[in-house]
């Protein structure tokens, strides 16, 4: 998988996972990481779908899907832009956190850890100063 | 979903070998779809009854509502799998016999798409490389204002670059017009991040067709399946 770079935003598509769903996560999360800034013009869908070599329906239905969510809004012959919302951006940070750590739970009870041994580790670690 | 192509219970069959068995398919409009398979799984018969050339001896077959005639070929862009020339022609008078004699052709995009593939207007097509001629009759194809786009084994034996380049082009021309392609191809690595809906041939049959997204999901990648079927 190369990484390819779209603006300030960065992708890396797998082939064996349906694309739409990849190009979503991943701009979200660009947006999450303040790759790309709030007001922030994104790349059209012909630009984004020529940058990745995809198929613009699959770019299409991504930018739709971020629209619903209130993450991006089009001007009429301007383009898309990134929310100026910064409510709306804090609330993917933490819905991305949310999902690391719900991960992070599933992998540490699949090894056999209970909630109390979690417990333990994560302040052990942060009594390293992390 | 409107179907732009459907075809159900074709088969051929020649002098011995059954090209065609009961193929059935449903090309969706507006989509790029792609027909997969090795080379004599009846991709390129199939391919060839879209205009015509070749009957079915069985089943129904639709293009664009209608049964293939040469009548309704002036509404199809055919890039055929190889490339014929007239003596003495270059890019610029290839470029006016299409406008001259290819219906909907549109003669500024021809230019604009020429340029864009990296085509000289004085380079001439006697001597022309393999991934040259193929951006050239590409170009010719893509300047055609019709509802279907039909690509016949369009990145076989070319250059990486000329691959690229025809790809690029794909992704514009799909971006900005409302068209069904329809492309029919062996060669998965580069290319499936493409495709819209995918159809599986083997042995003159649908071995599995879907969309393309749906197939990911539940298969993993194009080039996954395609080993699972044929390897």
């Amino acid at each position: 998988m190369n990484e390819i770079r779209v603006g300030g935003m960065r992708f890396a598509l797998d082939l064996s996972q349906p694309l739409y769903e990849q190009v979503l996560e991943q701009v979200r999360s660009s947006i999450a990481k303040g790759e790309i800034a709030l007001g922030e013009k994104i790349p059209s869908v012909r630009e984004m779908a020529q940058a990745l070599k995809i198929n613009p329906n699959t770019v299409m239905r991504a930018y739709q899907e971020l629209e619903r969510d209130q993450l991006t809004e089009t001007r009429r012959g301007q383009g898309t832009f990134i929310t100026t919302d910064a409510d709306k951006v804090s609330h993917i940070r933490h819905r991305l956190a949310e999902e690391a750590v719900e991960e992070f739970l599933a992998r540490m009870s699949s090894l056999g850890f209970t909630a109390e041994d979690i417990a333990n580790i994560l302040r052990a670690k942060g009594g390293e100063g992390r | 979903m409107s179907v732009a192509i459907k075809g159900e219970g074709i088969t051929k069959l020649y002098a011995k070998r059954r090209a065609l068995d009961g193929f059935d398919i449903e090309v969706p409009e507006y989509a790029i779809t792609a027909i997969l398979g090795p080379n004599g799984a009846g991709k390129s018969t199939f391919m060839r009854m879209l205009t015509g050339m070749v009957e079915p001896d069985a089943g129904t077959l639709t293009v664009l509502g209608e049964r293939p005639s040469w009548q309704n070929n002036r509404r199809i862009s055919y890039l055929p799998d190889r490339a014929r020339w007239y003596q003495g022609h270059t890019v610029e008078k290839a470029i006016e016999w299409g406008a001259r004699l290819l219906p909907e052709f549109r003669k500024d995009e021809a230019w604009e798409l020429a340029g864009s593939l990296g085509l000289e207007a004085d380079l001439e097509t006697e001597g022309m490389s393999k991934g040259q001629e193929a951006r050239l009759m590409l170009a010719l194809c893509l300047a055609r204002e019709v509802p279907l786009l039909i690509l016949d084994e369009p990145f076989s034996g070319i250059d990486m670059l000329s691959r690229e380049k025809i790809v690029a082009a794909l992704i514009d021309s799909f971006s900005t017009r409302r068209q069904t392609v329809l492309i029919c191809t062996h060669e998965i690595a580069e290319t499936e991040s493409l495709f819209d809906h995918a159809v599986f041939v083997n042995d003159g049959r649908t071995a599995l067709a879907g969309s393309v997204e749906d197939l990911r999901a539940e298969r993993g990648s194009m080039q996954d399946i395609y080993r699972r079927i044929y390897g």
